[in-house]
């Protein structure tokens, strides 16, 4: 007899979006055990990281780590960690502490969370509070990950609201929604062992097909982040990525002077309608997407040719043209 | 030579004409279908039995007042789990519509009516105004569903939806709710 191998995909609502977890490559059974596992790991995560529950890691840090040490789960140890790290590395740029006092234009030159051996934890100041939300997602979707890998999936992905991770031979086409216009697709990425997160625009298709303003908060104006409409970064682990998308959102080209450490690349949408990626961040982009010259830079967009400019509409018609799109169109490539 | 290659961004424009002329109107994932949900969520099932429940006036205003929510149908999907004529628990259906968005999921009720769990059973988007046309809803409500809407094979990720996870949770106080009225 043939041995069985399906695939399943399931969603639950978790981390206050939706997390989809896939897995390929063994009997249906064992893929729906291991993506129970994963599940199971996710909502840990989000039980210890949750800022809006006073008995979380966080909500206790919250209350109690300004007057003194405070014991956390390891795996809220080691985001934190990691934040505290990001912190330095961007010279206090990417930060989860909020109501940190003093003048914002000089950012933190140390972070305001201290850690401690022994999984503790205390704040610098009295004023200050964490929300991990610009990272507990991405460590989430790499803890799932794990979880399917470690019960002998060969294939799968984890995907929290966007910021995903995948593992096996299979190359995973991820499409990016274009920030100024989320019921549109930007370009789809293809990736493969590794992890994809992005940021724009809170967005939501239960409300609205527009995008509000980011939730990341700029320390320089302390109001949201506008300068970069949508970034998207691919990176070793779904925690890199997803906190250097914040990076990126904050401060464009300039984040990538930092990106190579982490093996990571990117790319985004400035709020005049650029698309920049980084040179090795614009392999395996495919779309509709052509290549300016850097002189380009000066000139107005290149008008409407042919069929495109006959369809253009208000809304986004029909999936036709996208279907047969299997190869990268040659226009997209570059040179 | 320690140069790095990144540093460097290549710039791309994007058409806005050509960008608009490529995006799908609508897309669905179906994750499981009820029978699967069931599976999962009773694995010790022998049967499932389902239980027509049917709001009257006075259960509606009991389950509005109990979730603070809305009831916007006039009964709920409801099946008994059983096991040699044991109750092993409920299984609820229950949908969450939002202006571009539609949601299926189920609820697993243990039998004292706390949450066992609660899967996504279908997921579809649409940008054409047909979410909200009666006409394009009544093909999936109220089905268990083998027809795969599904426009093409790409994974399509489902990003923000902060709100819409959201209404699922309060979706979910609303079964709690109903399970107080009406299968207690």
């Amino acid at each position: 007899m043939r041995p069985a191998f399906d695939s399943a995909r399931r969603a639950r609502p978790l981390l206050g979006t939706f997390v989809e977890i896939s897995a390929r490559g063994a009997p249906r059974a064992d893929l729906d055990a291991a993506i129970d596992r994963a599940f199971e790991a996710v909502a840990e995560v989000h039980r210890l990281m949750s800022a809006h529950d006073s008995r979380s890691d966080v909500g206790r840090l919250n209350l109690e780590a300004a007057t003194h040490l405070v014991r956390v789960h390891p795996w809220t140890y080691e985001v934190l960690r990691a934040a505290c790290e990001l912190h330095d590395a961007t010279a206090g740029i990417f930060d989860v502490a909020l109501g940190s006092p003093g003048p914002r234009s000089a950012l933190q030159a140390r972070s305001d969370v201290e850690l401690v051996s022994g999984h503790r934890v205390r704040f610098r100041h009295a004023a200050v509070r964490i929300d991990l939300g610009g990272i507990a997602k991405g460590f989430a979707v790499d803890r799932a990950l794990a979880c399917l890998q470690a019960s002998g999936v060969p294939r799968g992905m984890v995907n929290a609201g966007g910021d995903l991770a995948v593992f096996g031979e299979d190359v995973t086409v991820v499409r990016i929604r274009d920030p100024r216009n989320p019921g549109c697709e930007l370009c789809r990425i293809e990736v493969r062992n590794a992890a994809l997160a992005s940021s724009g625009g809170r967005f939501d298709p239960f409300e609205s097909s527009e995008a509000m303003d980011s939730a990341i908060i700029d320390p320089e104006t302390r109001g949201p982040a506008r300068r970069i409409r949508g970034a998207t970064v691919r990176a070793p682990s779904c925690m890199i990525a997803d906190a250097l998308t914040k990076l990126v959102m904050l401060t464009g080209e300039a984040a990538a002077a930092l990106l190579p450490q982490y093996g990571a690349s990117a790319l985004f949408v400035s709020a005049d309608g650029d698309l920049r990626a980084t040179r090795d961040g614009s392999a395996g982009v495919h779309g509709w997407l052509t290549r300016g010259s850097r002189r380009a830079r000066a000139l107005p967009r290149p008008a409407a040719r042919g069929r495109a400019a006959g369809r253009r509409s208000a809304r986004c018609p029909r999936v036709g043209r996208a279907r047969g799109q299997g190869r990268p169109s040659r226009r997209c490539r570059p040179r | 030579m320690p140069r790095s290659i990144t540093t460097d961004w290549v710039r791309w424009t994007v058409p806005t004409a050509i960008v608009m002329s490529i995006a799908p109107a609508a897309y669905a994932t179906r994750y499981l279908t009820v029978e699967e949900a069931q599976r999962l969520a009773f694995p010790a099932a022998t049967r499932f039995v389902e239980a027509h429940v049917i709001f009257r006036a006075s259960d509606v205003t009991a389950i509005e007042r109990l979730s603070e929510q809305k009831v916007r149908t006039r009964g709920q999907q409801v099946w008994r789990a059983q096991a040699d004529g044991r109750l092993l628990g409920f299984f609820v259906i229950d949908y969450v519509i939002g202006k571009h968005l539609l949601i299926d999921y189920s609820v697993a009720l243990e039998p004292d009516g706390r949450v066992k769990g609660v899967e996504v059973l279908e997921y579809r988007e649409s940008y054409g105004s047909e979410i909200t046309s009666h006409s394009w809803l009544r093909q999936f409500v109220g089905k268990t569903g083998r027809d795969q809407i599904t426009i093409d094979k790409d994974i399509r990720n489902i990003s923000g939806a902060t709100l819409s996870s959201q209404h699922v949770t309060e979706g979910v106080k609303r079964i709690l709710a109903v399970y107080e009225t009406c299968l207690r």
